[in-house]
């Protein structure tokens, strides 16, 4: 699953490295900052001296500014939340879909027989390519985004819920025979409990998934409150600072989610090992 | 269960014994594969039977004969091999480039701790922007031709083959690089000698991450702003209400889907085969 | 819990019904001003919007709210919102669009003409060296597919010798397709009087205009009511039209020409461009919600070309899809019967209307 080696990577540069030499303290915490830091003031420079076509790349307090004036009065802080209502809702919808579809195929051999060639099938048809048809189904306003990003999140939690059920290990099956677990302890006790980092995997490429969707339906579909909307104008308008605005929030909002979802997931292995 | 042979000797039990499992494991297979056939099956009769009934509006799905004759007719007059030729050729193109750059680049930063510390901070952040919100950044600069494909294809295949590559090459088991270092190895047959060929895994996972990652890419970048390609091909069928013609795009584009997905397992089953001579 | 995923995607489908004892008049519009403003241009419904009219006409209804919906995407995207049952009524859809919705078994009622003889312009860069409609073979060229520019175009295309094969079109709507061609991305565009403005700050120029050809190559547009709607609500129909053609009978009348201008003025354009689109052109011409034989044979003909062009698979049955008792009951209402002239399907006067004798404000 292409996203989730994003979502779950570690930095770059932790741990095992093929340098032996041990950094200084200054250098460790300046290295990193260092290219930014550069391309940052860069860009400056380009944009102050008037080397760069202002278009293109406009000073960065004019961006600065601009993001503070849309907050205030432009109405972005709205856009925003909008976005963020329409990913969360549609999140919610597919993964709880696709935790409970995988759940049921990973505990019935019967229910994976049955629609496992239907869900190999769908796992190829590319995300996007369900835009035009559920446009057509269920229009392109709210409901039509809400379920396409229900789409995107289903697919990832869908596959993982089903592989952290099947990779429970046999002799926990044998172990709750020997111990004669009715099915509902078995699946509460055992079965959940060891499917849940998987499960959890999951969740995370769901939510970055279902992100992706949500930029992509707006960008796709009716005109509507959301960031989309918004860099489709600075699009139109050749406004490359609301445009440059829009990608940082967009960044920001990715962030966010991985930092939650990576530190749920840290807590759950915590509590499992404790 | 044989079927009713009886045994005359000893010796034709056992193929009576291998003809019965083999029986019995067809019927499984068949079975199995039955089983896997009925909700599909179910729904295309469903479809049959509500298209034949009248009951099923146009608008939400036409009737399967019209989708296959739609389907014929586009393969008859061209339209849908040049336009998935089209399709192929842009994830070619933006694959291999930014495959390449993410090879190069990756394992550039895999082998100097400076380079990582320096690049991982831009290199995170960056990749946090879902790839299509770069779109209408890049068009406002190169415009909605062929370039825009290349490049926000490129830079979504890109992004893996770079962590892979980065992962594949640091982690080198230490044991082989101190062989080098006994056996004075130059820095350049260490890399191709004992860095590269240890990595093949990980580039492999990334490579296969980026071609998924481009075929992804490709679909939605053609329905924002094209003029051919499968992508164009259902935007066209969305504005003229022609559900016949998405579905046939839609259909093109699970079956291109599903054809990288084998031929990459392929790939790696082949690649499997011989790294075991590699390792341990 | 399954079922968790079908019952949201039926709770979103029964979303769009109306909820309670309060009836919704869903309305939408085929289009967007500039920016993707809220506001409609160039025709009635857009008079009607501003002033009101439908809200008005429902004041002593306590129960009925009438809601507005502008559709970016024009009218795919507003047949899109048809078929899902989320509209009752589309003002102004156009043309093909609304003849590709019926061929698809969407089920509506062509009410009232909401536009005539709307022009189509083909706009190039400043420094291009495209001159002519056949120069165009070959070319990049912006175009709204689905719009009823689509089929002026084809018409167009067809008149001059080409077909829509000659020529590499890429579908955007008419915000992306200015910036598009401003940029450079696209060398020619095909659209409406959004393009007039453009072209009088000299950003880009208009090589081509059916204004000064054949009429019968100008655009058309509707006003349509889903027959569900209808059939629940003839009352409330019929006052939704008497709406609409008091919007007419306002924008039709020659005295109110600068007020018009000004109300389509929020949409984002300058009046300036509206007086060149309208440019020795009476505003009956365009706004009159009569449906003549002029009317009737163009939807004939459209459907006919759509076909030939393979823009639709099958027959359209027009006679049977329009529905003009509600349109001549608010004439009888409004006393307007003799307000607006007929024209035969060749587009020659048949009775001549009071419209013709209203004037502009003497400037």
């Amino acid at each position: 699953m292409s996203l989730i080696t994003i979502a779950t990577r570690e930095p770059l540069s932790s741990s095992s490295s093929l340098s032996p030499l041990p950094l200084s303290p200054v250098a460790r915490y300046l290295r990193p900052l260092a290219i930014p830091a550069s391309l940052l003031v860069l860009w400056e420079l380009l944009a102050r001296f008037g080397v760069a076509d202002p278009r293109f790349l406009p000073a960065l307090e004019q961006v600065a500014a601009r993001g503070v004036a849309e907050f205030n009065h432009g109405g972005l802080g709205s856009n925003l939340l909008a976005s963020l209502e329409r990913d969360l809702i549609g999140f919610v919808f597919g993964a709880g879909a696709g935790v409970a579809l995988g759940l049921v195929i990973g505990f019935s051999r019967l229910v994976q027989r049955l629609l496992g060639p239907l869900l190999l099938v769908h796992r190829q048809i590319a995300l996007f390519a369900w835009v035009p048809l559920i446009s057509l189904w269920f229009g392109g306003g709210e409901t039509g985004k809400v379920v396409f990003i229900a789409l995107a999140a289903f697919q990832p939690t869908l596959i993982n819920t089903w592989q952290g059920v099947d990779s429970i290990p046999r002799h926990y099956r044998e172990l709750a025979d020997v111990l004669i677990f009715g099915w509902r302890d078995f699946v509460w006790v055992i079965a959940i409990p060891g499917a849940l980092p998987q499960i959890f995997t999951g969740l995370h490429a769901g939510l970055i998934y279902a992100w992706t969707a949500t930029v992509g339906a707006e960008l796709l579909l009716n005109i509507a409150p959301g960031l989309g909307g918004r860099m489709n104008e600075g699009q139109h308008l050749f406004q490359m600072d609301l445009l440059l605005m829009c990608i940082f929030l967009l960044g920001g909002v990715g962030v966010v989610f991985n930092i939650v979802a990576g530190t749920l997931e840290r807590l759950l292995m915590r509590w499992r090992m404790p | 269960m044989g079927g009713g042979q009886t045994a005359a000797s000893s010796g034709h039990e056992s193929n009576i014994d291998v003809a019965a499992l083999t029986r019995r494991r067809l019927l499984a297979g068949a079975g199995r594969l039955s089983l896997g056939l009925i909700v599909p099956g179910g729904l295309l009769i469903a479809w049959v039977i509500a298209a034949l009934l009248g009951r099923l509006p146009e608008q939400i799905l036409p009737p399967p004969w019209v989708v296959l004759d739609t389907i014929s007719q586009s393969i008859q007059d061209g339209t849908l091999l040049s336009n998935t030729v089209t399709s192929l050729r842009r994830v070619a193109e933006g694959f291999g480039a930014g495959a390449l750059a993410g090879l190069v680049f990756g394992t550039a930063i895999g082998l100097s701790k400076i380079a990582r510390d320096l690049v991982d901070p831009l290199f995170l952040a960056l990749s946090q922007v879902p790839t299509l919100g770069w779109l209408p950044i890049v068009v406002l600069f190169v415009g909605i031709d062929e370039g825009l494909k290349i490049i926000v294809i490129g830079w979504s295949a890109f992004i893996p083959v770079v962590l892979n590559t980065c992962q594949g090459v640091r982690d080198v088991p230490q044991t082989y690089m101190e062989l080098g270092r006994v056996l004075l190895f130059s820095r350049w047959s260490k890399l191709t000698t004992i860095v590269m060929p240890s990595a093949v895994p990980s580039i492999f996972t990334g490579l296969r991450e980026g071609i998924a990652n481009s075929w992804q890419t490709l679909v939605a970048v053609e329905l924002i702003a094209s003029f051919e390609g499968l992508g164009y091909l259902m935007a066209y069928g969305r504005q003229l209400f022609q559900l016949e013609l998405v579905l046939s795009a839609m259909i093109a584009v699970g079956l291109v889907g599903l054809l990288i997905h084998g031929l990459l397992a392929l790939v790696e089953t082949r690649l499997q085969r011989w790294r075991p001579e590699i390792s341990r | 819990m399954k079922f968790l995923h079908i019952a949201a995607l039926l709770g979103g489908l029964l979303a769009a019904a109306p909820v309670s004892a309060e009836t919704l008049i869903r309305v939408g519009y085929p289009g967007t001003g500039i920016d993707d403003r809220p506001f409609a241009y160039g025709d009635y419904i857009a008079v009607g919007h501003v002033k009101q009219l439908v809200e008005d006409e429902f004041k002593d209804v306590p129960d009925v709210k009438v809601t507005w919906t502008f559709f970016r995407g024009a009218g795919p995207a507003l047949n899109e919102s048809l078929a899902a049952g989320q509209l009752d009524f589309a003002a102004g859809l156009g043309d093909l669009p609304s003849i590709v919705g019926r061929s698809r078994g969407l089920q509506t009622r062509y009410l009232a003409s909401a536009g005539s003889h709307d022009a189509l312009y083909l706009a190039v860069p400043t420094n291009s060296e495209l001159k002519t409609v056949e120069a165009l073979k070959g070319h990049k060229v912006a175009q709204f597919r689905g719009t009823n520019l689509q089929i002026a175009t084809d018409r167009v295309l067809e008149a001059h010798g080409l077909t829509e094969k000659d020529i590499r079109f890429v579908s955007l709507d008419s915000n992306a397709a200015t910036a598009a061609l401003v940029s450079g991305n696209v060398e020619a565009s095909f659209g409406g009087s959004e393009y007039l403005d453009l072209a009088k700050r000299g950003v880009v120029k208009i090589i081509y205009s059916t204004k000064n050809d054949d009429p019968t190559l100008g655009r058309n547009s509707g006003l349509l009511v889903t027959t569900d709607f209808e059939q629940a609500h003839p009352d409330y129909t019929a006052r939704v039209v008497r709406a609409f053609v008091r919007a007419s009978r306002f924008a039709s009348d020659e005295a109110n020409r600068q007020a018009v201008f000004e109300i389509w003025s929020k949409a984002g354009l300058p009046v300036e461009s509206f007086e060149a689109d309208f440019k020795d052109e009476r505003l009956s011409h365009r706004l009159s919600p009569i449906v003549d034989a002029f009317i009737v044979s163009r939807y004939k003909d459209q459907v006919a070309r759509a076909k030939a062009y393979g823009l639709i698979k099958k027959d359209v049955d027009v006679d049977g899809w329009f529905e003009t008792k509600y349109l001549e009951q608010a004439l009888v209402d409004l006393k307007l019967e003799n307000f607006w002239s007929t024209f035969d399907a060749k587009g020659q006067k048949v009775t001549e209307g009071e419209v013709e004798h209203t004037k502009a404000a003497s400037n």
